[in-house]
């Protein structure tokens, strides 16, 4: 019975393991070999090895540079606009809030959506012709630009990104600032501190962690991104808005050239991991 | 603290600006669904002149070359297959490592940081198997790979969940000679229910909402309805609908739209502790 008994802990992780093990460690193991074969469709099954060509050809890639810096640009810009305007906006409705809980609800609705529809649904709402920011912008000051071209595709995909996400970190920074005792701002009221050096002093340090968490989640979801972007330009606006994750997509299905495909995934991968450890480094010294 | 009437008049302003600006392009979607074809092209505004459920009944009129219905079922049973077997690969492992520390250094921190691996790394893999498994374009190798997506945060909560739960209960059961799967199933199952709920309605929303692995993974038989939608505007080349694709595009998002609504504080709540302890 007691022995057993200390096996069934093992058990009971045992499903998990595997199926982690077939839908990871297996397709992680072919991206090892294939990143150093050359392959195609037709040769899946007998890929030839041929070092490390395909990280080379990666590396001397001026597209794959691009994607990065454009989706590194994109994460940085979107998330610290998230971080800030969901900062201020659970710090100013908390009151409202508070008193009526279920407003929450309809400020959460965006990040609810899938962000491919939300792409799907701009591409009407920013038609030149039938799109109704388009119509009022030429109503009211006679012009309106091309929102998704070369020029204003980076600020148009950004906003979208930040419109859609900045719920989520109103949501995370609200019940950080909810879960505030009252009795350590009165204390600090009593003393005379206005509302502003209880926000800098008390609030702020506070919810340092939450903030450092909440960056590094919104930081992380923007660089990958794929979806809005996918649908909206593409690869279009000249290849301006290829992101990593689209880069790697038309690589492989478009291109056909697997090994550099996989290659260049492993790279983001690593890429990925390093900023991973790098502002979970930064979370720990914050927390 | 005392409230200021003028301050609170301002959040309110401030609040509806914000539920305005944030959900615009979903009002503005909305809005045009209910717009014959002539209106949308004359009065691309925030009005309707003349509300119609043409578009709607334009949906079913060309279910010959557009099956919404298809797309609807494919999302619902890969999405529903998708979060109920992460829910139950998450529970037993959950309970071992609250429980019995085993998996705490290794299983559990090895699937939450799942949540920061960008997905298109396992996109190429996964299709060159399932290739060779004949699993392509079928809605159980689309479950599967919505489970994977959904590990991370099932497994978070459901985790906060059991360790939350009073350790009391279950040692009493013990003495009195209950197995571990009765614990399991007799106790901690009813106990941990709540967060069995949300991560099952949380990870039925993102399963539902998911596009990149149903963009790579189907061509037709399990097309889910994020693609289907999106089909919807490359097929119809330059001359898109627009009062249909704005009819389609609601109904895409309604089921996780009303979920959220009805259980907004589930999802709140979990999502914060999720996010926070994750």
């Amino acid at each position: 019975m007691e022995i057993a008994d200390r096996r069934i802990p093992y058990l009971l992780v045992t499903p998990l393991t595997a199926f982690l093990l077939a839908l990871l460690a297996v397709p992680l193991a072919i991206d090892l070999v294939y990143s150093v074969s050359r392959v195609t469709f037709e040769t899946l099954r007998a890929p030839r090895l041929i070092g490390l060509g395909n990280f080379v050809a990666v590396i001397q890639d001026a597209g794959f540079w691009q994607a990065l810096w454009f989706s590194l640009k994109f994460a940085v810009a979107a998330s610290v606009a998230q971080l800030v305007l969901g900062l201020f906006l659970a710090v100013f409705l908390a009151p409202l809030l508070k008193k009526v809980p279920w407003l929450m609800a309809l400020l959460m609705l965006p990040m609810m959506l899938a962000p491919a529809l939300v792409g799907l649904m701009y591409r009407l709402v920013l038609h030149e012709f039938v799109g109704v920011v388009p119509y009022y912008l030429y109503l009211y000051t006679g012009d309106s630009p091309a929102f998704l071209d070369a020029a204003n595709a980076f600020r148009t995909l950004v906003t979208i990104e930040v419109l859609q996400w900045t719920p989520f970190a109103l949501l995370i920074l609200y019940s950080a600032y909810a879960g505030i005792s009252d009795d350590v701002r009165e204390a600090a009221a009593i003393d005379g501190a206005g509302a502003l050096k209880i926000l800098r002093h008390i609030d702020l340090p506070l919810m340092l962690p939450t903030i450092v968490i909440t960056f590094f989640f919104r930081f992380i979801d923007s660089f990958r991104v794929f979806d809005n972007v996918y649908v909206l330009t593409g690869s279009g606006a000249g290849g301006s808005t290829t992101t990593i994750s689209i880069f790697i997509y038309e690589a492989f299905f478009r291109r056909n050239d697997i090994g550099f495909a996989v290659a260049a995934s492993l790279i983001f991968l690593a890429l990925s991991f390093l900023v991973l450890i790098g502002l979970l480094r930064l979370g720990r010294r914050h927390a | 603290m005392r409230q200021n009437p003028l301050m609170m008049f301002l959040r309110i302003v401030v609040f509806a600006i914000a539920v305005f600006v944030l959900n615009f392009p979903l009002i503005a979607t909305l809005l045009t669904s209910f717009k014959s074809d002539a209106e949308i092209s004359a009065n691309p505004a925030l009005w309707i002149d003349q509300p119609t459920l043409a578009n709607y009944a334009g949906i079913l009129a060309i279910r010959d070359r557009f099956d919404i219905f298809h797309y609807l079922g494919n999302s619902v049973f890969a999405a529903g297959v998708g979060a109920v077997l992460a829910t139950l690969l998450a529970f037993p492992a959950a309970y071992a490592i609250v429980r019995h520390e085993v998996g705490e250094r290794w299983l559990l921190p090895m699937v939450t940081n799942l949540r920061a691996i960008p997905l298109i790394i396992f996109s190429i893999p996964i299709y060159l198997v399932y290739q060779q498994l004949h699993l392509l374009d079928t809605k159980i190798g689309l479950a599967l790979i919505l489970c994977l997506v959904n590990l991370p945060l099932v497994l978070a909560l459901i985790v906060n969940g059991i360790r939350s739960l009073p350790i009391e209960v279950e040692e009493a059961a013990r003495v009195d000679g209950a197995n571990t799967f009765a614990i399991l199933t007799r106790i901690v199952l009813p106990m941990a229910l709540p967060a069995i709920a949300s991560s099952l309605i949380l990870a039925f929303i993102y399963s539902w909402n998911e596009f990149l692995f149903g963009l790579i993974l189907t061509t037709q038989n399990a097309v889910p309805m994020t693609v289907g939608a999106s089909f919807f505007f490359s097929a119809s080349g330059g001359g898109v609908q627009w009062g249909i694709a704005s009819a389609v595009m609601i109904i895409s998002t309604l089921p996780p739209l009303l979920i959220s609504l009805v259980a907004y504080r589930y999802i709140g709540r979990s999502l914060a502790a999720g996010a926070v302890k994750g």
